[in-house]
């Protein structure tokens, strides 16, 4: 038995131990010294503590000792791990920046506790070559978002929402876990690397074949790819708005990327291949069909949302098919392109979402027409949802655009002969233009459709820190549009020093 | 020596066994209610039971969705309590950070329940 | 003479799973859909506890010790929110998740 050194496993993951003391410590904060606050106070305090706690685990996250694999691959730090690490720290500000003075709920220490904990799960995820791990990690994420989901307790549509991303939620559970425990009796191993070397000369064992299929239908459920899409429209409908948008940034990165992983490594060894007319049994054609199904169905039933809420969650849909192109890819290259187009994608939707709470606040629903004449209300507004809308649809030069460049090059780069995965790249080009349409329709309210009498102002008040952070999400996708080096730059040299 | 005999015939017998435990007493009452006891229902003798009080309302009782808030802390905690085998088991041979390790891991279940008693989980209002 | 081997446990995993799948497709009943769920866990539980016998190691026998208590933890939040419906809605069956719609 290898003794393990644990003084020093503690300050690896420094920065996840932070974030969980954090989480306590807001539960106490709220639970001892505010009870008696008012509920904006009581979301003051949670929040700033909160904040803390991230740029204290991103601290942590920058001065990490060294660089290699811990504890049989349970723990990897390395360039790529960190950086997704502090990504994901700042999704989380942003999420608890939105969460601040919005009256949903007066359990407030628990929400944000909750949020710190989905994010120790979501990092964690991210640096485990473990199945293990792998498994705990992402339920740790799950259970924490569904009942984050089901926070708004007064309202019976955040509690349907939560039900159903639950039951989902653990049917990919059971499925991913039958199908890493049959990859596990395959290789005799937990450990990625040792899981593709135990495949080899396996490769047409039909368990193997189960085995990958099932570990695809859980991720295909977490990721929200189209057949399994079915509970994303009614969760972002039905969750109380920061949770909502925390589903549809943080676990998105998270899970993409263990996603990549456990093809790339686990699953080296059985690629096979999606190129045109000459397709090979493998993982890359069986995320290809995934990708085409999101990509078509996401898209066109987008466009017939009358709410924005949905809208944007056929969108996530559409995304996910786009950024399954950059798990095909199967290189270093689509690697980076993965996670500089998830965490973009992150970045736009919590400002996307960010501006459907300030609507809903001020008219009641999130309806498109509740978004006619706000460029006229509130012109910063207007023109933050119109950056966000203009790059998740992919347009120069906004973040979105690099994304999908990057991300479609990755994919006709990859080794397979003939016209390789390009016709997966035209299909997606040619939906990103259909996906043009449905946000121009946010964005046909926001500057041309007229006022009418439902739409105005009911508070009169404006929510203050969600106006900064909405403020703040759009200038960094124009910054990471127009100098996408700044995240680029370190993301390739994260994954090149990776040796993926 | 060792008996080589077919698993599945241990499984088997043991079925047969089963079945044959509970349908014998049961089919021996038949025969003797259908030989020796003649069918005279009556209002005392249908009462759910023949002496003592007089039953009231369903049978059914519904308990009130509280008691849900004391199973669901209670199943936590008690299948926490799986990861204390192995420990216990393994607990001559651990070096001390595992101790520390394990320690931590208790007061994380302890903060829960302080969380649960501060929350007022625990008081049956 | 027969012995029960590594692909006797794995059908009755299998058998398991489809059971627990099921259910889950076909009940309507929230409470039942729930352990159906359960029985899909442990389905892949035994096959974990098999594997790892026949693997000769106890990577797989560690890995159930988690997910027993992670399936604990996901029943216990879903009957917080069976809870929390019931209270809003008076009811416990699927059908009656329809106001969320197209």
């Amino acid at each position: 038995m290898s003794s393990i050194d644990y003084f020093q496993l503690l300050k690896l993951a420094g920065p996840e131990a932070v974030l969980a003391l954090a989480a306590l410590a807001v539960l106490a904060v709220d639970l001892i010294w505010m009870r008696e606050a008012p509920i904006r106070q009581r979301q003051g305090a949670g929040a700033f503590v909160s904040i803390l706690g991230c740029l204290g685990a991103g601290l942590c996250a920058l001065q990490m000792p060294g660089f290699g694999s811990f504890a049989n691959g349970m723990l990897v730090i390395d360039p790529l791990t960190l950086l997704l690490k502090g990504a994901l720290l700042v999704l989380t500000v942003f999420t608890v920046l939105l969460s601040v003075d919005r009256d949903f709920t007066e359990h407030v220490g628990e929400f944000f506790a909750l949020i710190l904990l989905a994010t120790v799960g979501m990092m964690l995820l991210v640096s485990s070559e473990d199945l293990l791990m792998i498994f705990v990690s992402l339920e740790l994420t799950s259970l924490s978002l569904y009942i984050l989901t089901a926070f708004q307790k007064r309202s019976a549509l955040s509690a349907e929402a939560a039900l159903k991303y639950f039951l989902f939620g653990g049917m990919a559970a059971a499925f991913l876990l039958f199908g890493l425990s049959l990859l596990y009796g395959l290789s005799g191993s937990t450990h990625l690397g040792g899981i593709a070397e135990g495949l080899v000369g396996k490769e047409n064992d039909p368990l193997l074949i189960v085995a990958l299929a099932m570990t695809v239908i859980g991720f295909g459920f977490k990721i929200a790819v189209v057949p399994f899409h079915l509970w994303a429209p009614d969760t972002y409908q039905g969750a109380p708005l920061a949770s909502a948008a925390f589903v549809a940034s943080g676990s998105k990165v998270a899970s993409f990327f263990v996603l990549a992983k456990v093809m790339m490594l686990g699953f080296a060894g059985v690629h096979g291949d999606a190129g045109w007319r000459h397709l090979i049994a493998g993982w890359a054609p069986l995320l290809a069909v995934l990708a085409l199904l999101s990509m078509l169905l996401g898209n066109l039933v987008a466009i017939v949302q009358g709410n924005v809420r949905r809208l944007l969650a056929y969108s996530a849909i559409a995304h996910s098919g786009y950024a399954l192109l950059g798990v095909m890819s199967n290189s270093g290259e689509g690697m980076a392109s993965l996670v500089y187009y998830t965490v973009t994608y992150g970045l736009t939707t919590l400002g996307a979402f960010g501006v459907v709470a300030l609507v809903e606040e001020r008219t009641g629903s999130a309806s498109l027409s509740s978004f006619a004449g706000l460029g006229r209300r509130s012109p910063i507004l207007g023109l933050s949802m119109m950056v966000f809308m203009l790059s998740l649809a992919g347009i120069p030069p906004l973040a979105g655009f690099f994304g999908k460049f990057y991300l479609f090059v990755g994919a006709i780069r990859t080794g397979s002969p003939n016209i390789g995965l390009v016709w997966l790249v035209v299909v997606a080009i040619a939906m990103s233009a259909v996906s043009l349409y449905y946000y121009l329709q946010v964005l046909k309210q926001i500057y041309v459709t007229e006022e009418s009498a439902a739409t105005v102002d009911v508070t009169g008040e404006t929510n203050i820190v969600t106006c900064c952070a909405v403020g703040a999400l759009a200038v960094l996708v124009v910054l990471l549009g127009c100098f996408p080096n700044l995240l680029v730059g370190p993301v390739l040299a994260a994954t090149g020093s990776a040796g993926l | 020596m060792t008996t080589e005999y077919d698993p599945y015939l241990f499984l088997a017998v043991f079925l047969g066994i089963a079945l044959v435990f509970p349908l014998a007493p049961l089919g021996l009452a038949r025969l003797w209610a259908v030989l020796y006891s003649n069918n005279k229902p009556g209002p005392i003798k249908n009462a759910t039971y023949e002496c003592g009080l007089e039953s009231k309302g369903d049978a059914r009782v519904q308990f009130r969705s509280d008691y849900y808030l004391y199973g669901i802390v209670f199943l936590i905690f008690d299948v926490e309590a799986l990861f204390l085998l192995p420990f216990a088991v393994a607990f001559t041979g651990l070096p001390m950070g595992a101790i520390v390790a394990m320690l931590v891991f208790l007061l994380l279940l302890v903060e829960g329940l302080v969380w649960a008693w501060k929350k007022g989980v625990l008081s049956w209002t | 003479m027969t012995s029960i081997g590594l692909g006797h446990y794995l059908v009755v995993s299998a058998a398991l799973f489809c059971i627990g799948l099921f259910g889950v497709v076909t009940r309507r009943s929230l409470l039942v859909i729930y352990m159906s769920l359960e029985l899909m866990l442990n389905a892949a539980n035994l096959a974990l506890v098999a594997m790892s016998r026949f693997n000769g190691n106890l990577d797989g026998q560690i890995m159930v010790f988690f997910t027993i208590t992670v399936a604990a933890a996901e029943v216990s939040v879903g009957l917080a929110m069976i809870v929390a419906l019931c209270r809003k809605r008076r009811s416990a069956h699927v059908e009656d998740l329809t106001t969320l719609k197209l």
